[in-house]
């Protein structure tokens, strides 16, 4: 059964390649098609047009994409600063506690993901816990505001999205071999210098996994922003959501969803990019 | 180049003792080795030099000054990993010139450093490859390039050579002495492989299961004058009989149950030397001479019945059961193609020594 072998890894592939293609590709095609089509009041098709896509090139919209992309960019940074020493943390911890550790980093995402969202309003909110306990330590006179802010948004979503980053970081510096470190610090290196030109570029594929996992679905996200900043902050998950759900907006909503993507994936790009120049360790050539 | 001296030094992990109370000095400029059985804690007594482990207590000093508490990267003693730790994402080039880079060295000093460093061992050709395009041979080398090229004053191998072939044991054996002799820098060689101490230390340390040192001196004072049981059978291969002492005032014989008494040499008398005292004698397999017929001019035979034979090449290995049902090992040079006399299995052999190449040791 020699001619088999080759046979073997598309049959593997397979009901993914059909999931992916029903559920994902097509479903992009549609929106694609559909941001280009004008349809008439009565909803019969007139022809093509560019009209929806250029509907939003205007700083409004251009604002609510910039804050969308600082928002991901911001919490892909947030993540990773907190999320590396975790990860670190756990990779070379005592093996008898590793995997309870990992389980314990895990757990939260088996409760729903609105009681969290309810149990931060409790924490943040005017007469919530914090500000009750800032008050009565007498650090501040008055409640802070804190909810339906950035920084309750920022906070929530660093609260979400930290597994995602810590998990990938984790199997790459599971891997990683420590005497190389032993061996950095041994040549003359101080701890700094070590993490820049041994820990950090021999970890990049957990870096860039970690990072693009946390940075693009940020970019869309819709419940955290919407729940946790009020009605106060446009993010693009929330026009998208306001198109696709409005009346005869639909192509509106495809358009807006396309022009994003393609600036969220331009971004990715750059930023894979300058990740890869950060990491290189041929910077540190003679 | 400065010595090493470790002072009441003390470690344990995780509550247990790996090494207790150790005091050694490690002469400049010498190829010392550190030989033990596998767990004996001469891996960790390294680590503690260079700074990769702390010592509960104890002191380590580096010619006068003493480093017990300064940082790894502060200590000018470098180590040569046994798995070699290369940076896989670095070329040989970068590999070997990360300590002079961080010493913020000009880049033509760097350059012609390491240049030079390559070309001594032969590895110029290789100079732009990354670490997993080599053999073991050449990882092997580019780490001790890497090591010796910051200019230690002291040179740490942990087990350097257990992942290479026999072959290039040998070879990077040879090649390890000519460098240490030009160098002059301190080396200490840690091993399990007696072999690989002999062959290199110019003084060595036996260390036993619960690190201690058992005891230091050349390689030839170590194989040929075990000062105990363990270094005697640890090093090298023995015969070791259970005896009582006789004679000690005039001609000391010792008392083998069954076998009879036989001449010892007792050239400094010890504190344990008694009259009647039970000891040990230990006789290296290569020093007994075995022959069918009783051979003239030996100070001791035994007889015995060959039980089995054991070829290896340069030297044939006889074993041979006494009468006690004791199991003696003899080693023959295979000096000529066809012997004189053919030994075979359960001949009946006299097995000879000289009582000066017997060493009597406490029980």
């Amino acid at each position: 059964m020699k001619s088999s072998s080759s046979q073997i890894p598309f049959a593997t592939g397979a009901p993914a390649l059909i999931w992916q293609i029903l559920f994902f590709y097509l479903p992009l095609a549609l929106i694609a098609l559909s941001s280009f089509i004008q349809l008439s009041e009565t909803g019969e098709f007139e022809g093509l047009t560019l009209s929806h896509l250029t509907n939003f090139l205007t700083p409004t919209y251009m604002k609510v994409i910039g804050s969308s992309l600082l928002l991901a960019f911001s919490n892909a940074c947030l993540c990773f600063m907190i999320g590396y020493p975790l990860a670190y943390f756990l990779a070379f911890s005592n093996k008898k506690y590793k995997n309870l550790l990992l389980f314990l980093l895990i757990v939260p995402f088996w409760t729903n993901f609105l009681l969290h969202i309810y149990a931060w309003f409790y924490l943040l909110e005017h007469k919530g816990l914090i500000n009750q306990l800032l008050m009565s330590l007498g650090i501040i006179d008055t409640p802070a505001h804190l909810i339906n802010s950035r920084f309750a948004i920022m906070i929530m979503m660093v609260y979400y999205y930290l597994p995602f980053m810590v998990l990938p970081l984790y199997s790459s510096l599971e891997k990683f071999n420590y005497s190389l470190i032993e061996a950095s610090l041994d040549l003359g290196a101080s701890w700094s210098n070590t993490v820049r030109r041994v820990l950090l570029p021999l970890t990049s594929p957990g870096i860039r996994a970690g990072f693009f996992l946390v940075y693009i679905p940020s970019f869309g996200e819709f419940a955290i922003p919407e729940l946790m900043g009020g009605d106060k902050f446009m993010f693009v998950g929330s026009v998208v959501a306001q198109y696709i759900l409005g009346e005869g907006t639909g192509s509106l909503g495809s358009a807006f969803t396309l022009l994003s993507c393609a600036i969220l994936l331009v971004s990715a790009i750059l930023l894979f990019l300058a990740i890869g120049w950060i990491l290189n360790p041929r910077r540190h050539r003679v | 180049m400065r010595s090493i001296t470790l002072k009441n030094l003390s470690k344990s992990i995780n509550k247990q003792s790996i090494i207790s109370n150790i005091n050694l000095t490690i002469p400049a400029g010498k190829f010392f080795a550190l030989l033990g059985p596998s767990g004996c804690g001469k891996t960790t007594l390294l680590r503690l030099i260079a700074g990769l482990e702390n010592a509960d207590c104890g002191q380590i000093f580096l010619g006068d000054e003493e480093i017990t508490h300064h940082p790894i990267h502060k200590r000018p003693v470098n180590i040569v990993f046994q798995n070699y730790a290369l940076f896989p994402h670095l070329d040989v080039f970068d590999n070997i010139a990360y300590s002079l880079k961080l010493k913020g060295l000009p880049k033509e000093v760097i350059a012609q450093k390491v240049i030079k460093i390559l070309e001594a061992f032969h590895l110029e050709a290789h100079i732009y490859k990354m670490t997993s395009q080599l053999s073991g041979g050449q990882q092997q080398r580019v780490a001790l390039a890497r090591a010796i090229v910051n200019e230690p004053d002291v040179l740490l191998l942990d087990e350097p050579l257990a992942a290479l072939d026999f072959k290039l044991r040998e070879r990077m054996l040879i090649e390890l002495i000519d460098l240490q002799d030009k160098l002059k820098t301190t080396f200490v060689y840690v091993t399990h492989d007696q072999f690989e101490a002999l062959t290199v230390a110019d003084q060595m340390a036996i260390m036993n299961h619960i690190g201690e040192i058992e005891q230091i001196g050349t390689p030839k004072e170590i194989y040929e004058f075990p000062h105990s049981s363990f270094v005697a059978r640890f090093v090298g291969t023995t015969n070791i009989l259970n005896g009582k002492l006789r004679g000690i005032d005039q001609e000391p014989e010792i008392e083998i149950p069954e076998l009879g008494r036989f001449k010892v040499y007792m050239p400094h008398k010890r504190e344990w030397m008694k009259e009647g005292q039970d000891l040990m004698v230990s006789i290296r397999p290569e020093k007994i001479f075995i022959s069918k017929k009783v051979p003239p001019n030996f100070s001791n035979q035994i007889k015995g019945v060959v039980q089995s034979i054991v070829y290896h090449g340069r030297s044939t290995q006889y074993n041979v059961i006494l009468a006690n049902k004791m199991r003696m090992q003899v080693f023959e040079q295979n000096e000529e193609h066809f012997a004189q006399e053919v030994i075979d299995y359960d001949n009946e052999v006299i097995l000879s020594w000289q009582k000066e190449n017997a060493v009597l040791l406490e029980k």
